[in-house]
Formats: C-alpha cells, sequence, structure tokens
C-alpha cells in the first residue's frame, strides 16, 4: 500500500513535468490548444497528494511502523491527535504537507472567478511557474525526502519528544507551511502576467490573488508568533526569541512579505512599482524555500538541530533559479514610467517602510550566515552574538512603528492629510514617552519604539471615529494588524530589556525576593501523570502584604526518555507583571531550586500577537465582495 | 511631481538611510562578534583569542560533574568529528533540560588561565523533530 503511495508522489512529478512542459510547448508555437490538458494536470497533482497523504495519515493513526517514517516520531502510547499531527513532525511528512498545500491551493485558484478571467497566454504562464514548483517539491519528495521508505517494523516507535507535545509546537510547523506556500500562487500569476503581456488588460495579480496574499501573510505571523509562544512557555527558560539561525530564517519571508504588503498598496492606489512588486512577491516565495535551506541543509551551526542536509544542493539550486526569474522577468518587463511622489508622501514613507523591512531582512540573513561568510577571509570564523541583532535590529524596528504612526496622516501624493491628527498622533507619543520616563524606563531604543506606539494607539482612536472607516472591514482589518503591532512593540520593549530573574534555593516556609514580590516554598510534592513521574513545587506569590497566588512548576521524568528530566514553567499572568516561576531541582538537602521571573507588560504581546493574526482576516472582506471591473486601470485614473 | 524632482531627493534619503543602517552596523559587527569554533578549532587558538568564543561540541561521556555550591556543571567538551579533542568547560548557572553525556551542546564565554573553559551560557540542542537520533541516548 505504501509503495502505491509512492507511485502516487511520481505520477505527481510526471503531471508537474508533463503540464510545465506542455505549458511551454504551447507558448513557444503562440498558441494555447493544449490549454484543456494542461489545466487537467493540477487535478491528477492534487489527487495523488491528498490520497498520498491520507495514506501517511491512515499508517500515522494504525501505528504501522513498517513505515520508517511512523516509526521514527511516533510510539504506542502517544495519544491520536499527536499521531495524527506527526504527519508534519519529520522533514519528509512537512515536505509532503508543504506541497499539498501548494498544490491545493492552485487547484482552488483555478476554480475561482478571478482564474476564469485571466487570458490564455496568462494561464499557461502561470501554468509553467506553478508546475515547476510542483516537479521541484514532488522531485525531492521521491528522490531525497520520501515518507514512505519502508523497513522491517520494530515493536515500537521512537515517540515524540515531550517538549514537542504542546500545542504551540503542534500548530507552528504547519502554519509556517501554509504561510510559506500560500505565497506561491500570487507568486506564479504576477511572473505569468508580466511576461504574457497582460498588465494592465486584465485585473492585476495582487488584486486577483488578494484572499492568498493576506492569508499565506497571517499563516506564517501565527507559525512565528506560536513558535515564539511555545519557546516561552515550554522551554523554560524564560525567553520567547534567541536570533538562532533557524528562528532567524523564519523571519526573513515575513519581513520581505510584509515589505511586499506595503508597496502592493502603492500599485493598488497609483499603479506604481509594478515590477518591484513583481520582484518582491517572488523574493517572497523564494525566501520561503531559502528558510527551508537555512533549517535543513546544515549550513549554520543552530541550537535546533534539523536535518542532515541531503536536501541542500536541491533547495540552494531552486532558490537561485528562482531568483535569476525574478530579476530577469523585472528587467525584461516595461517599465510604467511613473514616479513616486515626494518622501513626504505616503508613497515615500511606505517606500521607506519597504526599505527598512528588507535592510532587516538582509541584515539578519548576512549576520546568520556570518560564521559561513566570515571563513572566506578567516581560518577561524566568527559569528554574531543576540546583542547584535537587538542592537542593529530594535532601533530598525523602532523606525518601522514610527513610520506606521505618521503615515496614515501624510496624503499618498505629498503633503499633509490631517494636520490636526498628526499633532495629536505626536503629543499622544510624547505624552507616553514622558510617562515611561517618570516610571523609570529608559533604555533609549525601548523609550522611542513605546513612544511611536503610544502614536499608533492614538492613530487608531483618531481613525475609528471616522464613520467610513467603520464601515469599511479592510480598513478596520488594517488598523487592528497596526494595533496588535503597537502591543507587540510594548510588549517587547518592557519584558525583553526590563525583565528580572531571581534563582533561590528555599526549604519549606522559606522566601525570596525579587522585585517588589515575595516566593514562599509552601511544599513540594510527587506524583503520577500520564507516562511521566513528577516533582512540584508550591510556591505562594505575594505583592507586599496581597497574596497574588500560587505557582507550581514541575520537573517531570518520562517513562520513555530515560533519566532526562523535563521543566513545565507555570506563570501568574498579568497585563502588568507576569510571574513566571520554573524549578530547576531539588539539591540533596532537600534544597528546592526554583527560578522566579518578573515579565513587565509580556502578555501585552501575545495580545498583540492574536491582534496581528485574527484581525487582518476583515480585510478578505473586500475580495469576497469585489467588483469585477478593471480596478487597476482606474487606480491608474487617480491624482496620485 | 516629475522623476527629476524627486530622484535627487531619494537618493538623498537613501544614503541617509543607508548611513544609519550602515553605522548600526558596522558597531555592531565590530563590538559583537565572537569566535564560532568547534573544539578542534578552538584548540589551535592561542588563549588569549579566547576571551569571547561560542564553542560547539559534544558533552563527553566521562568527567561530568555538578558545580560546587549552586547550579552549574563542568564537563569535557569534545570535537564533534574527533572525539580526543577535549575542553573542560565550568558552567554555573540553570543546566538546560536536555543536557547529558553525548548531547550536542553550545556554550558561549572565555577561557581562563587555568585552562578551563568559563562558559556564560549553556544550550543544549532543541529535541528536534527533524532530527531522530536526538532522543536516541
Amino acid at each position: 500500500m505504501y509503495a502505491f503511495a509512492s507511485t502516487l508522489q511520481s505520477v505527481a512529478l510526471l503531471a508537474s513535468l508533463l503540464g510545465g512542459g506542455l505549458a511551454l510547448h504551447d507558448i513557444w508555437r503562440g498558441r494555447a490548444d493544449m490549454l484543456a490538458l494542461i489545466e487537467k494536470m493540477h487535478w491528477v497533482i492534487t489527487g495523488a497528494l491528498t490520497l498520498a497523504s491520507a495514506l501517511l495519515l491512515h499508517a500515522l493513526y494504525w501505528h504501522d511502523f513498517s513505515v520508517q517514517y511512523v516509526a521514527s516520531y511516533t510510539d504506542l502510547i502517544l495519544p491520536v491527535f499527536y499521531r495524527l499531527t506527526a504527519f508534519w513532525a519529520g522533514q519528509q511528512g512537512s515536505l509532503l504537507f508543504w506541497a499539498l498545500a501548494v498544490a491545493l491551493g492552485g487547484t482552488l485558484f483555478a476554480l475561482t472567478r478571478a482564474w476564469r478571467s485571466l487570458a490564455l497566454e496568462t494561464r499557461l504562464w502561470h501554468w509553467v511557474f506553478f508546475y515547476a514548483i510542483m516537479a521541484f517539491f514532488t522531485l525531492i519528495l521521491t528522490t531525497w525526502s520520501n515518507p514512505f521508505v519502508l523497513q522491517t517494523p520494530p515493536r515500537d516507535g521512537n515517540g515524540l519528544n515531550p517538549l514537542l507535545q504542546h500545542p504551540g509546537m503542534i500548530f507552528h510547523p504547519p502554519l509556517l507551511f501554509l504561510g510559506y506556500g500560500g505565497f506561491t500562487v500570487p507568486a506564479c500569476l504576477a511572473l505569468a502576467q508580466t511576461l504574457s503581456g497582460k498588465r494592465g488588460t486584465e485585473r492585476a495579480w495582487f488584486q486577483l490573488t488578494r484572499p492568498f496574499i493576506i492569508l499565506a501573510w497571517l499563516f506564517l505571523s501565527a507559525g512565528i508568533a506560536l513558535g515564539a509562544w511555545w519557546a516561552y512557555m515550554e522551554l523554560g527558560w524564560g525567553g520567547y526569541w534567541a536570533w538562532d539561525p533557524v528562528e532567524n530564517a523564519s523571519l526573513l519571508p515575513w519581513l520581505i512579505g510584509t515589505a511586499a504588503l506595503h508597496t502592493l498598496i502603492i500599485e493598488d492606489r497609483c499603479g506604481k512599482l509594478g515590477r518591484v512588486n513583481v520582484v518582491m512577491m517572488v523574493l517572497t516565495t523564494v525566501s520561503a524555500f531559502f528558510a527551508t535551506y537555512l533549517v535543513r541543509s546544515g549550513v549554520v551551526e543552530s541550537v535546533h538541530a534539523f536535518g542532515d542536509g541531503s536536501v541542500g544542493t536541491p533547495l540552494t539550486l531552486f532558490v537561485l533559479s528562482g531568483l535569476l526569474v525574478a530579476f530577469w522577468t523585472a528587467c525584461w518587463a516595461k517599465g510604467e514610467g511613473r514616479p513616486l511622489a515626494g518622501p513626504n508622501s505616503r508613497e515615500g514613507m511606505l517606500t521607506l517602510l519597504a526599505w527598512t523591512m528588507l535592510a532587516l531582512a538582509l541584515i539578519i540573513l548576512t549576520a546568520t550566515l556570518w560564521p559561513q561568510l566570515s571563513k572566506l577571509w578567516s581560518s577561524a570564523p566568527r559569528g554574531l552574538d543576540a546583542a547584535f541583532y537587538n542592537r542593529v535590529c530594535l532601533p530598525l524596528g523602532a523606525l518601522v512603528v514610527m513610520i506606521m504612526a505618521v503615515c496614515p496622516w501624510l496624503r499618498l501624493s505629498g503633503g499633509i492629510r490631517n494636520k490636526n491628527a498628526l499633532v495629536g498622533t505626536a503629543v499622544c507619543s510624547l505624552v507616553g514617552a514622558a510617562v515611561v520616563w517618570a516610571a523609570g524606563y529608559r533604555q533609549p531604543t525601548a523609550l522611542v519604539a513605546t513612544a511611536a506606539s503610544f502614536g499608533l494607539v492614538c492613530n487608531a482612536i483618531l481613525l475609528l471615529k471616522n464613520p467610513s472607516v467603520l464601515r469599511s472591514p479592510p480598513t478596520l482589518g488594517a488598523l487592528g494588524a497596526h494595533l496588535g503591532m503597537a502591543l507587540i512593540t510594548i510588549g517587547i520593549a518592557f519584558s525583553g530589556p526590563y525583565a528580572e530573574d531571581g534563582d533561590f534555593m528555599l526549604e519549606k516556609g522559606q522566601s525570596g525576593r525579587i522585585r517588589g514580590y515575595t516566593a514562599t516554598l509552601l511544599d513540594v510534592r510527587d506524583g503520577r501523570g500520564p507516562g511521566y513521574d513528577y516533582l512540584a513545587a508550591r510556591v505562594q506569590i505575594q505583592e507586599g502584604e496581597k497574596i497574588l497566588g500560587l505557582v507550581t512548576p514541575e520537573r517531570r521524568i518520562y517513562d520513555k526518555f530515560g533519566n532526562m528530566q523535563f521543566s513545565e514553567v507555570d506563570v501568574i499572568p498579568g497585563l502588568g507583571d507576569e510571574i513566571y516561576a520554573s524549578m530547576l531541582g531539588l539539591d540533596t538537602g532537600n534544597l528546592v531550586h526554583v527560578r522566579i521571573s518578573v515579565k513587565p507588560l509580556v502578555n501585552w504581546l501575545w495580545i498583540g500577537c492574536a491582534m496581528l493574526c485574527l484581525l487582518p482576516l476583515l480585510c478578505l472582506w473586500r475580495s469576497a465582495s469585489a467588483p469585477s471591473k478593471d480596478i487597476k486601470q482606474s487606480a491608474r485614473n487617480r491624482p496620485c | 511631481m516629475t522623476r527629476s524632482k524627486n530622484t535627487p531627493l531619494y537618493l538623498t534619503a537613501f544614503l541617509l538611510f543607508l548611513g544609519g543602517v550602515g553605522y548600526l552596523c558596522w558597531s555592531g559587527f565590530s563590538e559583537n562578534s565572537i569566535y564560532f569554533l568547534n573544539v578542534a578549532e578552538a584548540r589551535t587558538l592561542s588563549p588569549d583569542k579566547l576571551v569571547n568564543a561560542r564553542l560547539f561540541g559534544t558533552v563527553a561521556a566521562e568527567g561530568m560533574e555538578k558545580q560546587a555550591g549552586g547550579a552549574g556543571v563542568v564537563f569535557r567538551l569534545e570535537d564533534k568529528d574527533n572525539a580526543a579533542q577535549t575542553i573542560q568547560v565550568a558552567y554555573s548557572g540553570v543546566v538546560p533540560d536536555t543536557f547529558k553525556a553525548g548531547a550536542e551542546v553550545i556554550v558561549e564565554g572565555a577561557i581562563k588561565p587555568d585552562g578551563r573553559f568559563a562558559a556564560k551560557t549553556l544550550m543544549t540542542k532543541c529535541p528536534s523533530k527533524y532530527q531522530k537520533e536526538n532522543r536516541k541516548s
């Protein structure tokens, strides 16, 4: 049965090659007489990959350890939820999941009215690129990374590491892959419309694929946020971002994609930056593959131990080809000849925002690869620590928030749109900065970022007073995302530099003090949970005389993982300070080693992430009710 | 608005932006750059160069003991490819859950006159879903 699943992947590869080849042939001949056949290929690909995925789920559900992949990531006691989600637990399965997501996206798009409105030439070019990507995926799945490799079944599987049995880690990978995959259809159509020469005669690619762009960005944002939340809640070190290469890799497509979202506004409203946007969208997709390359190739040392590098070379070649195609297409395309408005316009500010986002991506990329790059001139490689990223990236992040605060009050074509609102925003920022300064928080970058965030919140309030904003779900969605960004900024600005940790060795009844809080060890209890033994310290937290509550951090030893101990943290959540407790051990004299941390405003970060990932769903509204007229043409006539 | 009017403005803005970003990067590269070395590479460098370095290696099976007087551990760090190349590491602080003999770890700190590497951070490689070998002990 699983040999059949492997065959299905090969069928998908052949269909991709055939579809792409026929599309190129038709383009070469200057006709579209095989388009009907070409368009059937995506059904074959999607059907084959869906069936292969179903077979993998079947193997996971029924503990079929004859499939090496199933034995590697599950065992007999793993609950069914974790067993099924082990679909994306390993490299092979996650690549199959990514391929399936892209295939389904392509099929979904081919069923829309938007698709049917496209010229035949555009469709042919779209299939060339789409099938090329599918061929790449299925080639990897059938050769270097096949999830259906068979073996003599062992009595039990390896099981899933307890640290990974957490909702954050279950949904983090698929959301990232949906994000990575979601940009594929827009990128293919951007290239297709440019090469077919139909730009301007049919609705623009970014309008037709707007739901894909928005959803891909949301999935990517949610995937990154969930990864950070998992690290905070599960790893027990109290942080959520360590600037590790693998974390940095996921930021690259997000930064480029976010820059693209904002340069697309300029094209949507004013019909400018057409070629730039094609490159940006392709770059977003290519950077997703590059992120995978960084994670899987072993090119950089990381605290995350991913893969053996077998897919490194094909990914490199694919990324280089993608870059070549993107820049060649942009150079080949006809320039639109319309200059941007001045830097003192909303167009100018959006451009500055894109520069900053791209600069951040380039800096993070260079810094991540620095140990490899430095080998070019030194035998002892050098790398950059977390302090480098904080020093360079956080000021640029603060600049992004400042731009966001100013932008709404400028006209697209230049000049101030609403002087009172701009003054209000500035006053609000200054008051915010003064309050934060008076409260004793004086780290310059944090102060500037917080001030800008106050301005952003002020913007949201002022804009919400406008009835036309309230009537427009997409505007509300964008506003919600910006408000979420303001809260994220405040959360990072405070929970990063102003967090405080206290390590205490306590015996029963003893207390330790940290920043106005008293932690008293009440007792230590042991017990048995499903598949593990635990030791839990009950610690009472007081602020002055007021009892805030109990935290019960645990040390666990799982049956399947020998003597390794795992920490289970506990928190007393708060919108001001959050108390974060982890149990570090028990010494021979029965002293309990606990770490109590105070994390100021950290929950604003998670609230902001939730807003950033959910509220932009409102932006889909316009797509559902979009007029079928040529919006781009009318945009070109606007006085931008 | 014409191209000739705005191009110099954007060029100036871009140069200013580049200058600011360049300054940030230059200061970061000059002050936050540290050696990233395997144990074998670290052994070839003179100790005065290892005042701030990140070492990658594997925890040796022998010679692991708890740090006296609080949390921490003293252990030998082996080169991943050549187990004969080792450095003794002393780390004071919270030892990660997945730290054990045979685990791949990353330590950051400085070499001391007694030849020990005093680590201020100790990270074990994440128990990744993508490498089952991590779970074999």
